[in-house]
């Protein structure tokens, strides 16, 4: 094992702005590949009523912030829905598999998009590094893809999965397959 | 999709064990990568099932509801459990796994419904058996939650290895490990500085702590995840602490020593072949 603490310059990265870690990792078509191998899929999307929207914060818990609902049917039986959440600092789109009697198959991370911490957004604690320089390429020769310490809830994903099975069981279920 | 251009990379995430883990492949085709990635989520889910907390009919949750009698437990919580006894036992008890009595009783863990009374000793009643069963001698309230992520990091790994993945980073929120290569690791420490502390690793592990993140209102007093083992009291807040080790079981469990300890805990570092790096906003950084 090897190990080496370096400091590394942070007011270019802060003057650039926007998101500061963000990691693709699955397109759609390679999550839809993974959950469900070898099967084919027809877009469904919809649009939820105010009515379906309620039903599903009731029974969920979980507030509905978009009433477009991202979804295919799968050839070989099932979902696949596509939904995001967005916590304090980040942005994330997951997918979903739901096999034929709507039970969770598979969650797969599509995208994750941070800032630098609480701090990097607040303007004022920005303010500081003003015109220090343009160092964003951070020395290192490639992006940073990996922090040690922030405490990653996964919280508001399962929140954001538990809503689904709940969209789920009110708007999917009843339209067969 | 955005990756590296020059290799072969294959990352995927998902929520596991209360946060979200990242597994990357690098150097190998696509298809094979993927199942070698998917027998790594399989062997968290499994490390989960054994030793969650909350799910009643885990390893961790059949040996809270039991006492003076023997507990028959999979290998994987065996070993756990003789790990985190050698950390007990080398920290003096700052280390110590019951302390989920104290997560409880602050509300940081939700209590059992069904634990057979009130918890009432230490790491020192637990007693491990040859025919690999598991006795508590006292009711107590174990809580793998400082040792099992780094633990399921590292089976994660090895589960790669057997795909021939060689060159692997295994992230669950940020107990991570890394195989064959120097991967750049931001630590979230939060120094008021211009730097920002970025840690190259090769071949090893890494853990982090800060109480800050998690710190809150208990009892009257700001209190943070962390709880001194052998004080029964909750360790500093202000603290940030990184501790690389080969493994990153070793690295997890640790940060919680040195969290509790500070400085002093540079011997019991040393003596499982970890390092570390705490961050005081009074002192700065020190290498331990």
């Amino acid at each position: 094992m090897k190990a080496r603490l370096v400091f590394v310059p942070l007011a270019g990265a802060v003057i650039a702005g926007g998101p500061a870690y963000a990691t693709v990792y699955l397109s759609v078509e390679q999550a839809q590949a993974l959950i469900f191998p070898g099967a084919t899929f027809t877009p469904d999307n919809r649009t939820l009523t105010d009515e379906q929207a309620k039903a599903i914060e009731h029974a969920s818990g979980v507030a509905v912030r978009n009433k477009q609902l991202k979804a295919w049917r799968v050839s070989t039986g099932g979902w696949f829905l596509v939904d995001e959440v967005v916590g304090k600092h980040e942005y994330i789109p997951f997918a979903v598999g739901l096999d034929e009697k709507g039970a969770v198959k598979d969650i797969e991370i599509l995208e994750y998009r941070e800032a630098y911490g609480g701090q990097i957004r607040d303007p004022e604690w920005r303010k500081q590094f003003a015109g220090k320089g343009p160092d964003t390429k951070l020395q290192l020769g490639k992006n940073i893809r990996n922090i040690s310490g922030a405490t990653l809830s996964s919280k508001h994903i399962t929140d954001g999965v538990e809503r689904l099975l709940a969209t789920y069981a009110v708007v999917l279920a009843k339209a067969g397959h | 999709m955005q990756l590296s251009l020059q290799k072969l990379v294959t990352e995927r995430a998902q929520p596991r064990l209360g946060t979200l883990v990242s597994i990357r492949v690098e150097e190998m085709a696509d298809v094979e990568a993927h199942h070698a990635i998917d027998a790594a989520f399989e062997e968290i889910a499994t490390v989960h099932r054994l030793m969650s907390f909350h799910d009643a009919a885990s390893d961790v949750s059949r040996l809270n509801r039991s006492c003076e009698q023997p507990v028959a437990v999979h290998p994987y919580t065996f070993e756990v459990l003789d790990a985190a006894l050698k950390f007990a036992a080398s920290s003096d008890g700052c280390f110590d796994i019951s302390v989920g009595a104290e997560l409880v009783e602050w509300g940081l863990l939700p209590r059992p419904a069904d634990a057979a009374r009130a918890p009432d000793g230490s790491w020192r009643d637990i007693e491990l058996l040859n025919d690999g069963r598991v006795m508590f001698h006292r009711p107590l309230r174990i809580d793998l939650g400082g040792i099992a992520k780094g633990y399921a990091v590292d089976r994660a790994t090895e589960r790669l290895r057997t795909f021939g993945a060689l060159q692997t980073v295994v992230n669950a929120g940020g107990d991570i490990r890394v195989q064959g290569r120097a991967e750049p690791i931001r630590l979230s420490a939060e120094t008021a500085t211009e730097t920002m502390p970025v840690l190259e690793l090769t071949d090893g592990s890494v853990a982090s702590s800060s109480g800050h993140l998690l710190r809150r209102w208990i009892n009257g007093e700001v209190r943070g995840p962390h709880v001194h083992g052998a004080r029964r009291s909750a360790a500093p807040t202000d603290r940030f602490v990184c501790v690389t080790a080969e493994r990153c079981m070793v690295a997890d469990a640790l940060t919680k020593v040195v969290m509790a300890e500070g400085a002093e805990s540079g011997g019991v570092l040393r003596e499982f072949g970890a390092s570390g790096y705490l961050y005081d906003p009074k002192v700065g950084w020190r290498w331990l």
